[in-house]
């Protein structure tokens, strides 16, 4: 099995592009947040830059794990639904569960072990980036070098090896469990209702981002700059937590939404169906969506409220608050582009994967247009749901931090600042989806199903 | 050369359903050609139901894509109810084959998102047709599946989605059905009832069924045979039975030698 596994990989390389994309920047995230720890084990490191240096790696280097083991398992979810077939059709022909568990779970790993070590080298120049941001900023001594060493190295290949192991073990129970004729049937047609562990999920997370919403509010009240520690996790907490229950989330909007949809003829009709029965995929789609407006809210509004509080005291700026400055948007930065990609591939690889889907109802007479109609409203309910879900996401950080610096749960900064992540969050979704979708009708029908 | 002529005299008041002039179809890129469709020239006349037979790679499947425009002759017209399948869109081709014509697939083809009742209905509602569910109940009913309507799909068995698909096909009373392998994945029993549907097609509401297999049983249910070899028809037969049919397709490999040879080719 591990044998076919291997094979698997070299010959069908892109089917795993998704999932290697987001292993590979997590491994790099990873590794780049961890050789501060190597940093501040240096010599001469002491006092308040090796604080800062530790707390760098645990904070950041925390909710980068997080992101990366949610990336990887719904990247890997998503393959594995894809090949649904491909697995019906090994148990079919005698592959026992525990050996399909071994050929995903090895496909996984290998994986993971190509992309932490192609990692390594961007990590390392992240890393010294970010000692380079620190030096500036004055909050690490100029003359404390960075240091990419084994703890980088042990942590970020260990991290990524075990974090896409366990999300390819869960994936592959959840595909192994299936008989033989269900899994057939299972190809089609997928479960609706949400599962028990995705309801505890979700409660965690959010009952993670409520703590941390009234922690913010009330013990950090006054205490300045920190406020932003607590404040920050509470919307990439809340946000996760709604992706966990999208599930439902989706088929509540689906419903009140039918009626207008299906104003728009066929291609609303369909749309209507295919969100109602394919919450599953649907799901995976939106998740990216909702981190993505989340992080990307929360914490551009939590930047521009410390600006404005720092202004309303009259202070100007110090070195340290410039630091946490800029280093507030690098991580913004990450993971903006981490979700951005992971948006992408998933959208990619989630319209692909219905080529077949297209192709049948073209033979059905549907023209492309039709198609691309239904995709485009599929998308912007997709987009609906995920910008509104990503925004109450955010208010979890912006109103608690708002009360605790400035006595106001209102934000400051533009209106601009929402306007443009959500004009980004649109533009990526709209492009990524109809894009892929045009080409998938641009094969000829026949073709298409047969294949 | 056989079959190059009218299938049948068209008799009835219809006329004719389906003609081909000098179709031929050719794929790969200019060194590396295959013709899979060699001049096809037919007509088939309303109400009539005939089956297209052939070795492997005779071209039947790409005959049948041609006529039901589904596919792009390289050269040749077809014309399907008196109108010429224009070149043009593929939007323009999803138009002109949702009014005339009606396709049965080996692979069913439905959309597994979809009910039995919402597949049948899908073709008028994409074509911005009144959906007459009574209708569609009553075509559903035909085929034996009036208490299914809710099922999925992945519900049924491969028989059950055959009828669908048929129900389906015929949901917009299209002037020609064509089947491509329809039975292609069913059992006999299963089969039978497909078959027996499309007969009924033919005979009670008088449509017309051109239908791809390579069962010599599926073909005896046919009105008339048109065997095909090397992309060209080399044979027609009229009222077909298994035993017959079986016994051409035996020979069917000589008796296109023996043509070439008188041919001179």
């Amino acid at each position: 099995m591990f044998g076919l596994a291997m094979r698997s990989l070299r010959k069908r390389a892109g089917a795993f592009g998704a999932s290697f994309l987001s292993m590979f920047l997590g491994a790099t995230i990873l590794m780049a947040f961890a050789s501060m720890l190597d940093t501040a084990t240096g010599d001469g490191v002491t006092g308040t830059a090796r604080e800062t240096l530790v707390t760098m790696a645990s904070v950041v280097g925390g909710w980068g794990l997080i992101l990366v083991v949610f990336a990887v398992t719904s990247t890997l979810t998503l393959s594995v639904r894809q090949r649904a077939a491909e697995m019906a059709l090994l148990k079919s022909v005698g592959a026992t569960p525990a050996q399909i568990g071994r050929m995903i779970v090895g496909e996984a790993a290998g994986v993971a072990v190509a992309a932490g070590l192609l990692a390594i080298v961007p990590a390392a120049l992240a890393g010294r980036g970010i000692v380079g941001l620190l030096h500036d900023t004055g909050q690490v001594p100029a003359d404390v070098p960075h240091a990419f060493g084994p703890i980088a190295v042990s942590m970020g290949l260990g991290i990524t090896f075990v974090s896409a192991t366990a999300a390819a073990l869960i994936t592959a129970r959840r595909a192994a469990r299936v008989r033989v004729a269900e899994s057939m049937a299972d190809a089609a047609a997928e479960k609706t209702r949400l599962s028990r562990k995705r309801i505890a999920g979700g409660a965690l997370c959010l009952l993670l981002a409520t703590y941390a919403a009234v922690l913010t509010c009330t013990l950090m009240k006054g205490k300045g700059t920190d406020a932003m520690a607590s404040a920050g996790q509470a919307d990439i907490a809340a946000a996760i937590g709604f992706a966990f229950l999208a599930p439902a989330i989706i088929r509540g909007v689906t419903a009140l939404l039918a009626a207008p949809l299906r104003a728009f003829g066929a291609a609303g009709d369909l749309a209507v169906t295919t969100l109602r029965r394919r919450t599953g995929a649907m799901s995976a789609a939106v998740t990216p969506i909702i981190l993505f407006t989340g992080t990307a809210v929360g914490t551009l509004y939590l930047q521009a409220t410390e600006n404005a509080a720092t202004d309303a005291a009259g202070l100007s700026k110090t070195a340290d608050q410039k630091g946490v400055e800029t280093l507030n948007l690098v991580v913004i930065g990450m993971v903006v582009v981490f979700t951005a990609i992971m948006l992408v591939n998933t959208l990619l690889a989630a319209t692909a994967h219905r080529r077949r889907e297209f192709a049948q109802a073209r033979l059905t007479g549907a023209t492309p247009g039709q198609v691309l109609g239904t995709v485009a409203l599929e998308s912007a309910v997709l987009t609906v749901i995920g910008v509104a879900c990503g925004t109450v996401a955010s208010v979890f950080t912006i109103v608690p931090f708002g009360i605790a610096r400035m006595d106001s749960p209102t934000p400051d900064g533009s209106v601009w600042i929402f306007i443009g992540v959500v004009a980004l969050a649109v533009v990526l979704t709209g492009a990524t989806t109809l894009g892929s979708a045009r080409r998938a009708v641009r094969v000829p029908a026949v073709e298409a199903v047969a294949a | 050369m056989l079959g190059r002529k009218a299938a049948r005299p068209a008799g009835d008041a219809g006329g004719e359903a389906l003609r081909l002039e000098g179709v031929r179809r050719v794929y790969g890129p200019e060194g590396n050609q295959v013709v899979a469709l060699d001049g096809v020239s037919l007509s088939l006349p309303v109400g009539s139901f005939t089956a297209v037979m052939g070795p492997s790679g005779s071209g039947k499947s790409t005959l049948l894509q041609c006529a039901a425009g589904l596919d792009r002759p390289t050269a040749g017209r077809v014309f399907v109810d008196g109108a010429e399948l224009a070149g043009g869109s593929e939007a323009a081709l999803t138009k002109f084959r949702r009014q005339r014509i009606g396709f049965v697939f080996q692979q069913f083809n439905l959309l597994p998102t979809l009910t039995v009742m919402q597949n049948v209905t899908l073709p008028l509602k994409l074509a911005g047709r009144k959906v007459d569910r009574r209708r569609a109940q009553e075509v559903l009913e035909r085929v034996g599946l009036g208490d299914r309507l809710d099922h999925l799909p992945s519900e049924l068995s491969g028989g059950q989605q055959q009828r669908v698909a048929i129900a389906r096909a015929l949901v917009t009373e299209p002037r020609v059905v064509f089947g491509d392998e329809p039975t292609g994945a069913l059992d006999t029993r299963s089969a039978r009832a497909v078959l027996a549907l499309l007969q009924e097609a033919v005979r009670v509401y008088g449509q017309t069924v051109v239908m791809v297999t390579h069962d010599p049983v599926a073909a005896a249910h046919a009105d008339a045979v048109l065997y095909l070899a090397d992309g060209r028809i080399v044979g027609y037969q009229q009222a077909p039975t298994a035993e017959t049919v079986a016994e051409r397709m035996t020979h069917l490999a000589d008796e296109v030698e023996r043509q070439r040879i008188t041919a001179g080719v």
